[in-house]
């Protein structure tokens, strides 16, 4: 339940994500970095992937990624459901984004 | 969250398949038994294995079997997640201190519908999949696990909130808290499994540097179906690998790195994996270096020389060096055997054979010794191997030394008799003992 202080100000009462996230510090530094590095990399494979399925080499060269990091985060958004195999190519499968 | 009771007759510390067997047995025999496992899910290496060897059965499928009934069983406690801080010898038992971690999800309430890990925005490399895959930040510890519960990896929060929103059946649950309890127990059986050597342990095969130098649980995790990748790729640029090269005693029966002993597992599991290969990828070579086969149990003889026949070479050679090309392929510097001569062999990928360690150190948590090379000291292995150097603590599984999966399930019910027969001489009871219900 909110709070009404003197001054007639409505102070909302800590929730318990509140209280972990004050505890633990919030977010580190660190943290938000990769997190936002994370999400500028997934982007640029989304945006990458509507030419058409590409390899790893070949996304990787689109979004200038290092080709193992590449690797990483497509088969996270494989595993999530963003992307899929579709077919393979001079030994290296292609990826396309899931329809739908 | 189950409440931990005063009293048990069996601490099973290890979840993986020594301590679920030791635990059956002792159900079984109508013992009440407290079974710790320090990680959210029990069924240990194996549940992660692709198939076993010599047979080629798939692993997990042998293994989940062994969780749900070890899960399910009336006289078994499970406590996931938790960790074993203090066994304590007091009169007839023991005390025993325990760390419950939080999952920050109330394990009653969550059906393991994985919509909170759905919803979590945030991706971490999954230890399951030896950091190759992803998971959540929230997460469902695998397919397979037992219990199907979510947990909250709190070093990757973000604490944005979208897993509570997103659970159906509210358990998620930001309050919980590391909770410290106590418990008593008659006698304690140390299952802890196993660790393998360090990659970074050699400086000349790239101290853990090279991409496609791997390890071979990671190659475990690569050949299961529900891998990271769902087939077989090399980690620097998800190539369909043509040539692969196993490298044999990579961690083993090597002074320089502390590990003088034989891992007794890696020729075995590098030959299953290399056969593996073949089925998966056609026209691949797979080239195995060793200096000795060492094929002793049953039906291993003959599954090496299934390999060899079905195209596995197996080469008599020690691996001198790795280093790594401008492609990320690997240059082998090996001194064959056969020819007496030096020479560079290039490979797409590279799987070390690594060997085994301890998994847990007992040290400052359990008064009983170590032997010189980590595993539990044993000093009546020849007429009793489970008997540790405290009367009352018994060992099974790896713990004790390396072994494979069917010594480890042996021993580890041999453990699990010497601690019922301690039992009966000691006289503890944690309740009085009745026959299991009768399945209708």
């Amino acid at each position: 339940m909110n709070e009404t202080t003197q001054t007639g100000k409505v102070v909302k009462e800590k929730t318990p994500l509140d209280i972990l996230r004050e505890r633990r510090g919030g977010m580190s530094e660190e943290l938000k970095e990769y997190f936002k590095e994370q999400q500028r990399i997934k982007k640029a494979l989304r945006k990458a992937l509507k030419d058409g399925p590409k390899s790893v080499p070949d996304l990787a060269s689109a979004c200038s990624l290092d080709k193992q990091v590449t690797l990483w985060h497509l088969m996270a958004m494989r595993r999530y459901g963003e992307v899929v195999e579709a077919a393979e190519q001079n030994g290296y499968p292609l990826y396309a984004l899931k329809e739908g | 969250m189950a409440e931990i009771r005063e009293r048990y007759d069996v601490l099973v510390i290890g979840g993986g398949i020594a301590g679920m067997q030791a635990a059956l047995d002792l159900g079984e025999q109508g013992f009440e038994v407290l079974l710790v496992e320090k990680e959210p899910s029990i069924g240990g290496i194996m549940v992660g294995l692709n198939k076993v060897f010599p047979t080629l059965d798939c692993s997990s499928c042998i293994c989940t079997p062994r969780m749900a009934e070890t899960s399910h069983h009336e006289r078994i406690q499970l406590q996931t997640y938790s960790e074993v801080r203090g066994v304590e010898k007091k009169g007839a038992g023991f005390s025993v201190s325990l760390l419950r971690k939080p999952r920050y999800v109330a394990e009653d309430k969550c059906v393991g519908c994985g919509l909170c890990e759905l919803a979590c925005s945030i991706d971490v490399p999954h230890e399951f999949d030896y950091g190759l895959g992803a998971r959540r930040a929230i997460y469902i510890p695998h397919g397979n696990a037992i219990p199907q519960k979510a947990v909250l990896d709190v070093d990757h929060c973000i604490f944005c909130g979208k897993c509570e929103k997103a659970c159906p059946t509210h358990c998620i649950n930001y309050a919980q808290e590391p909770e410290e309890v106590n418990t008593s127990v008659g006698a304690v059986i140390i299952a802890t499994g196993l660790n393998i050597t360090r990659m970074d342990a050699k400086k000349e095969y790239g101290a853990g540097k090279f991409q496609n130098v791997m390890n071979p649980l990671a190659m475990e995790r690569v050949q299961s179906s529900n891998g990271p990748y769902g087939r077989v790729l090399r980690p620097s640029d998800g190539m369909v690998p043509r040539s692969v090269a196993y490298v044999q005693c990579a961690g083993s029966r090597d002074r320089s790195i502390g590990v003088p002993y034989c891992s007794r597992v890696c020729c075995m599991y590098a030959l299953k994996q290399a056969l593996l290969l073949t089925h998966y990828i056609h026209g691949i070579e797979v080239t195995l270096y060793y200096m000795d086969i060492r094929a002793f149990g049953k039906g291993f003889e003959q599954f090496y020389r299934r390999a060899v026949k079905e195209g596995v070479k197996a080469v008599k050679g020690k691996v001198a060096r790795i280093t790594e090309a401008e492609n990320q392929d690997l240059i082998l510097r090996v001194e064959i055997v056969e020819t007496g001569r030096v020479e560079e062999r290039r490979h797409d990928l590279v799987v070390l054979s690594q060997g085994l360690l301890p998994g847990w150190h007992v040290k400052g948590v359990i008064p009983v010794q170590e032997a010189e090379d980590g595993f539990l000291m044993t000093p009546q292995a020849k007429v009793s191997p489970s008997h540790t150097t405290l009367e009352g603590v018994f060992v099974g599984g790896v713990a004790a030394g390396p072994k494979d999966i069917p010594d480890a399930i042996v021993e580890a019910g041999e453990a699990a008799m010497a601690a019922a027969n301690y039992l009966q001489r000691s006289g503890w009871r944690a309740t009085a003992r009745t026959p299991l219900k009768a399945v209708k």
